[in-house]
């Protein structure tokens, strides 16, 4: 296996598990809090970040390789990512509404909410410092999704029995979730050290 | 205008963090230690007077069609010069902050005031709203930083006191590390929220019994 | 009629977006104009300091054009009459960690210094603490030479409690620049 191919693989295990976008890197905590009561409104959400994050990070990586580094208008890097993301999430949301509606009907509703979904923006920069190149950002970006849509199916599923349970009343609601989310990063860090040499 | 009452409502009622559970991302992921804290909050309050300030002066020109773009365009504009000025001036906050700075654009305390607020209201009152909102949440993840430092760390007012160090309150070994780490994030947050919602049945409880 | 004012709203859309756009990109601009080498002159003072931190003539050194970098994570090389300071990146725990290795001439570790990094607080980060559990950890480094490991990996390095990996990438960083420093000779 060649070493590229290695790099991959390291990045797309990091990005899901050791690095997981939610419970290491705590982005995108705003979706991950406000779409997970119900597991198959997250598995929806989960899918629309991914599909989203993968696009705008081959879109953010050639905006940058192409555009901001040439002109050296690496500065303006937040303004053009997020206007790029703005733009894609606008774009999608009409594609899909024209071509596939019942993807449409699946994702639509979460669609306005990713523009301003950290993890979006967030994986667009760690692409640019870490310097990946076009395929790894790609891969980072999909996978960081995928990362994302687990670690918010496995929450909302704990959430739906949470939400059931009885608890002291000033835990009620937010503060219980936010807790158990707590105990789901214990259960990640077990993961942290594991890298593929 | 009653600046009362938005000092009121930016600290408790309203506060951005505890209440309104806003801007979750910042608030758990850089609370590791007072500097940090106390850093991002200034930072945060920064932007949103400016972007408030901005946008309440142009919300009749700006179109309601292409608003929350024009409002995201403003405010990564007042992020990049406030991560451009921290790396210049404070590059020792802007490495602890890392990517957490530019992410302030999508922050969601910024972008909600100034949908909710901003876009509605005069400037002045929009300056104190970002003024007093910024306040309530420097003051949350202030509040956060300390408690995680003390029992994560063992010490107080790292980054800041004591040659950056911190002053140790416990002695090495007994911090619980999980407490800086992002367990300790998600854990500190939920405890504070409930105590805050605590706090404020008991205030309200309290207000009733002086009515009757 | 509909359709020409439809293309006047649209034409005012766009143009308020540009002229925001516009004015943004212009104030940045300046910003920049101030900040940059002010950013500039900042990053190169920590890395002289860092330069100073391991070589005991650091003051003198100067980089060096073209070096050997088999391990592909050294980034400068700075020559100095003692020795060498090589700058290195291996990868942590959670990314690079920016260090410099001073190497003297006949290959021994001079000191070592972490410029910059990003592990976990009160663990990894005890690796580059000015406190003495990090000074210790680093000043195992010195005098050493050859290839370098952790003591779980059957060296003399004692790895930093609970950050095994940010010391075996240290260890990483400094056999690098060993290495760089003897084909250097």
């Amino acid at each position: 296996m060649s070493e590229y191919m290695q790099s991959l693989l390291g990045i797309l295990l990091s990005a899901i598990l050791t690095e997981n976008f939610i419970l290491v890197k705590f982005y995108g905590i705003c979706p991950f809090m406000g779409v997970s009561k119900k597991t198959d409104t997250a598995l929806g959400m989960g899918m629309a970040v991914t599909f989203v994050m993968g696009i705008a990070s081959a879109a953010t990586w050639a905006v940058n390789a192409f555009l901001l580094i040439p002109l050296k208008l690496e500065y303006m890097q937040t303004v053009a990512f997020i206007l790029v993301i703005a733009a894609i999430v606008q774009v999608v949301e009409m594609f899909l509404k024209k071509s596939v509606p019942a993807l449409y009907q699946a994702l639509g509703i979460f669609l306005p909410l990713i523009t301003t979904n950290c993890a979006v923006l967030g994986a667009a920069l760690v692409n640019v410092q870490k310097g990946y190149d076009f395929l790894q950002s790609v891969v980072f970006g999909v996978c960081g999704g995928l990362g994302f849509t687990l670690a918010i199916v496995l929450f909302a599923s704990v959430r739906e029995r949470v939400d059931k349970a009885e608890c002291p009343k000033s835990f009620r609601g937010f503060p219980i979730a936010l807790v158990s989310a707590g105990l789901l990063a214990l259960a990640f860090m077990g993961f942290s050290g594991l890298k593929i040499f | 205008m009653n600046i009362g009452k938005q000092f009121k409502e930016g600290l408790l009622t309203k506060n951005p963090v505890f209440v309104q559970l806003l801007g979750m991302c910042s608030s758990l992921a850089i609370t590791t230690s007072m500097f940090n804290g106390l850093g991002m909050g200034i930072s945060v309050t920064l932007i949103l007077i400016c972007s408030n300030v901005f946008i309440s002066a142009l919300r009749k020109v700006i179109p309601s069609n292409i608003r929350i773009a024009a409002y995201i365009v403003i405010i990564a504009g007042f992020v990049t010069m406030v991560d451009l000025l921290l790396q210049a001036f404070l590059p020792a906050l802007s490495e602890n902050l890392g990517v957490f700075i530019p992410l302030i654009v999508v922050n969601c305390i910024i972008l909600g005031r100034a949908e909710a607020f901003a876009s509605k209201n005069g400037v002045l009152a929009s300056a104190f709203d970002g003024l007093f909102q910024g306040i309530g949440y420097t003051m949350a993840i202030t509040i956060m930083s300390i408690i995680r430092e003390f029992l994560g760390a063992g010490t107080f007012g790292g980054g800041v006191l004591n040659g950056g160090e911190g002053i140790r309150i416990l002695p090495e070994g007994y911090p619980a590390l999980q407490m800086v780490m992002p367990v300790g994030g998600f854990l500190a947050l939920g405890f504070l929220i409930a105590g805050f919602q605590w706090l404020m049945k008991k205030m309200e409880e309290k207000q009733k019994e002086g009515v009757k | 009629m509909k359709k020409t004012s439809n293309v006047g709203y649209i034409l005012r859309l766009s143009l308020t977006l540009l002229v925001i756009c516009a004015v943004v990109a212009v104030l940045l601009a300046e910003v920049n104009a101030i900040t940059a080498p002010r950013i500039t002159a900042s990053k190169q003072e920590k890395t002289a300091q860092a330069v100073a931190a391991v070589l005991p003539d650091g003051e003198t050194a100067a980089a060096l054009d073209t070096y050997p970098d088999e391990s592909g994570i050294i980034q400068a090389v700075y020559a100095s009459e003692t020795g060498y300071a090589i700058q290195v990146a291996p990868s942590g725990f959670d990314s690079q960690i920016n260090m410099m290795v001073g190497v003297s001439k006949d290959g021994r570790v001079l000191g070592v210094s972490i410029i910059s990094h990003t592990e976990t607080a009160g663990l990894g980060a005890v690796a580059a603490a000015k406190t003495e559990k990090g000074q210790a950890f680093r000043d195992q480094f010195v005098g050493k030479s050859g290839v370098l490991a952790v003591s779980k990996d059957g060296g003399d390095i004692d790895a930093i409690t609970s950050a095994t990996i940010t010391s075996r990438a240290v260890t990483s960083g400094v056999n690098a620049a060993l290495q760089c420093a003897e084909r250097l000779g």
